[in-house]
């Protein structure tokens, strides 16, 4: 039985940053009911980012604008354990599935918003996209080395989203925990804003001041002249010599005893002075010889290293027999794409193991299923059809997959 | 009062993704004893230690000394979760692994972050996270402004796993709520690169290549970065396509490009006049204050951000960013060591239990005496525990 084993989440959010807390949830072992709008999700149109969001999940399709509609969501509230969204200011208040109305249908309920900017403040009432919040947080300054003059670099990993959704998890989660000890529920936010913040949680100013942090290269290969990355004959190489130790078997390595014995680099804090001329030696060093020569001799030292990975868009990672045996990767059939491949359990139990089951669902898939569970009639759930309030594929697809 | 009161967490965690994952429940209010070697956690000269590193309690326990494993075990009597980010076996050779201790407290959710999965052939190797973004492949993913890896200053296996942490504590305690028991929960580093490769790491049999191409990796880097523009005195901006509100004025007019085409006819035009606007809205961008640019676009319900350092985010060179403050994500610590300390604050937001910073890093061994004392250990006895560190 899994870890959150009878969770209901009821997850009306769109695009990224509010289905991919609810698929993690679901890999938790949680039962997520995805309630989309009856012409699909907008994300349904990039294609892999919305299937990297959805998988494990039913989807029933309606049209919460309608009366009927609406009182389909409710029941749901009423049966929910979480409710989760990413809309914006407003908006769920005048669906009717605010926090006080999903109170009101179910009082212990756990009720959580992924927000762009936050609840309140000069900027609240917009929504945002990832970018904007690498932005703001000083990522792309950092990734592009800006400070060197060059262009700032956006990661294409668009990870503000997944900090927001996964901040929404920790909450959640914290919630609930609650709730199951007191019988109290309540309402909970996090921002793509925040969620970026914290990946640069290591800024800190002392008496306003900036305290320096380690900065990327011109050319983009580290932070330190021992580690980072280096070019060599036929590839590259990570090098992470990060204790005297490291340094000491790095210069062994390279059979450089003039090195270990330079007054300029004998600790840390003189070779991070002295990082460009460190680099400078260093460079021509690395060039010399092959990528598997070298992690070969700097294992042979004791210098931690890699070889970087050229995953061809992650094939060879979600491939891997490793990967495949401890559960890291998951399988599933789709009904119209075959074979899906993704990352697979991020977080393995002794006790409670996940479940990974289920593709990313079609518009609606699970329309009947869930009315039926509602307690609807067939004869009910085809008049909900028939008057555009629900829908479901049939012989013909017509929404992005 | 917070959320997770009265959970107890033993963090025996260093590095970045322990600490700061730990610190999350912290702030929620879990009482977090951080339990560090004698001499100290080694990475405290790290940037980021204090902040990942508050809102915790600190004793120094040599785990090597019969003393400093017994006083250990009756921390582990009264605890409810333990962290721990050795290598796979480490603990075991302590003393203080899974089945040991689980024995000892059957309650006990015992949660393991090493850099790699046990049972990965490369567990072994060494977990920093700079060699588990290039053994994952997360390097190769990001392109630069040349050929091959890019270094990924933002640390992404470690922030990754900081989340994981936190949320499999989390899914373990809820269980425990109904079976009573507590388990062993595993994550790693490198289960933390994964977490990021979501929008771009799907194998799908039937796809057509534009659906790898959308947002797919490419020289130049793709469609956000051509979203980012140089304003004048060479600072930058990013703007986004969506904003959730209704523009009230064309993105071109506010550049004071007038005989702009609208995005229809923008997008009709062939290839080289599609360039050559482009290329003048760039110029147009250089000929505005980076302020001044984004102050206006606001105004007129557009989506901007100017693209500053965290530290200017937190205030370093004027006023912080107004809706981070907003959030309540500019905090003042006061730091024992450091002073009067600006900070990110608590990124999640529970409304009827708000969660709180706790309190500064803690120095090596502060609360030895608090806690130790409180087990009934004798100054004595406290000196053998701490291998005399304090």
């Amino acid at each position: 039985m899994p870890a959150l084993d009878g969770v209901l989440v009821v997850d009306f959010g769109q695009y990224l940053a509010g289905p991919f807390g609810p698929m993690i949830m679901g890999d938790l072992g949680a039962e997520v009911i995805k309630v989309e709008p009856v012409h699909g999700d907008g994300m349904r149109l990039a294609g892999k980012p919305f299937f990297g969001c959805q998988r494990g999940k039913r989807s029933i399709a309606l049209d919460l604008k309608t009366p009927r509609g609406l009182a389909l969501g409710e029941a749901l509230v009423e049966r929910a354990d979480i409710v989760h969204h990413n809309m914006t200011a407003g908006v769920a208040n005048k669906l009717g599935i605010g926090y006080a109305d999903c109170k009101r249908l179910n009082p212990d309920v756990v009720y959580c918003n992924t927000w762009a900017y936050g609840l309140e403040g000069p900027l609240a009432h917009f929504g945002g996209l990832d970018p904007l919040y690498q932005a703001s947080a000083g990522l792309e300054y950092e990734a592009g080395a800006a400070h060197t003059g060059n262009d700032p670099l956006y990661y294409r990993f668009g990870m503000c989203d997944a900090a927001n959704a996964m901040l929404s998890v920790v909450g959640s989660l914290a919630a609930l925990y609650h709730q199951r000890r007191t019988g109290e529920g309540q309402m909970l936010w996090t921002s793509l804003m925040d969620g970026g913040a914290v990946f640069a949680s290591d800024a800190l100013l002392v008496d306003g001041e900036v305290v320096p942090r380690p900065r990327l290269d011109q050319g983009l290969h580290g932070t330190a002249a021992c580690y980072r990355l280096y070019a060599t004959q036929d590839g590259w190489i990570q090098i992470a010599a990060v204790t005297e130790a490291d340094w000491m078997a790095l210069c062994a390595a390279l059979n450089a005893p003039e090195l270990a014995d330079d007054a300029r680099f004998a600790v840390a804090t003189l070779r991070a002075e002295h990082r460009e001329q460190l680099e400078t030696l260093l460079v021509p060093r690395f060039l010399a010889r092959t990528s598997i020569s070298w992690t070969h001799a700097l294992d042979d030292a004791g210098v931690p290293n890699e070889i970087p990975l050229d995953s061809l868009g992650g094939e060879l990672v979600l491939n891997d027999a490793d990967n495949v045996a401890l559960g890291m990767v998951a399988e599933y059939e789709h009904p119209m794409m075959g074979t899906l491949r993704q990352f697979g359990e991020l977080i393995q139990f002794s006790e409670t193991p996940g479940v990974i089951s289920r593709p990313p669902p079609l518009v609606g898939q699970h329309t009947r299923e869930i009315l039926e569970w509602l307690g609807c009639d067939a004869a009910e759930i085809d008049g909900l059809k028939n008057d555009g309030v629900v829908t479901w594929p049939g012989d013909e697809y017509p929404w992005a997959v | 009062m917070g959320a997770l009161d009265g959970v107890k967490i033993l963090d025996l965690s260093w590095g970045i993704a322990g600490p700061l994952g730990v610190l999350l429940l912290a702030e929620q209010g879990a009482d977090v004893i951080k339990v560090e070697p004698p001499g100290g956690d080694p990475f405290r000269a790290y940037s980021g230690y204090a902040v990942w590193n508050r809102s915790r309690r600190s004793v120094t326990i040599d785990l090597k000394s019969a003393a400093g494993l017994d006083a250990f075990g009756r921390l582990v009597d009264d605890a409810d979760v333990l962290v721990e980010t050795f290598r796979p076996g480490v603990t075991d050779r302590l003393g203080i692994g899974y089945d040991a201790l689980h024995a000892r407290n059957p309650r006990l959710v015992y949660l393991s972050c090493p850099g790699y999965p046990e049972g990965h052939r490369l567990a072994p190797r060494p977990g920093y996270d700079a060699l588990i973004q290039a053994s994952s492949g997360q390097q190769w993913e990001q392109p630069g402004w040349r050929m091959g890896p890019i270094f990924l200053h933002m640390p992404m296996p470690s922030m990754g796993a900081t989340f994981l942490i936190p949320s499999g504590i989390l899914s373990a305690l809820i269980s425990r709520e109904a079976t009573g028991r507590g388990q062993h929960v595993r994550t790693s580093l490198f289960q933390g690169a994964l977490l990021y490769t979501t929008q771009i790491w799907q194998h799908v049999e039937n796809a057509p290549a534009a659906f790898h191409d959308l947002m797919g990796k490419s020289y130049p880097p793709g469609v956000h970065q051509q979203m980012l523009f140089e304003c004048a005195n060479g600072e930058w901006v990013h703007t986004s396509v969506m904003s959730g509100l209704t523009p009230t004025e064309s993105q071109d007019h506010l550049l004071g490009l007038d005989d702009a085409p609208d995005p229809y006819e923008f997008m009709a035009l062939p290839p080289d006049e599609r360039q050559a606007f482009t290329d003048r809205r760039r110029e147009g961008y250089k000929t505005h204050d980076r302020a001044e640019l984004v102050a206006n676009f606001q105004a007129h319900n557009h989506a901007i951000e100017a693209v500053i350092t965290m530290e200017e985010a937190l205030g370093a060179t004027g006023a912080p960013h107004p809706q981070l403050l907003a959030n309540g994500m500019i905090a003042t610590v006061e730091d024992s060591e450091l002073g009067t300390t600006t900070q990110i604050g608590v990124p999640i937001n529970l409304q009827s239990t708000p969660g709180a910073i706790q309190g500064p890093q803690p120095l090596p061994g502060a609360h030895n005496r608090e806690i130790l004392g409180g087990l009934g250990y004798s100054d004595a006895e406290i000196s053998t525990i701490t291998g005399g560190s304090r």
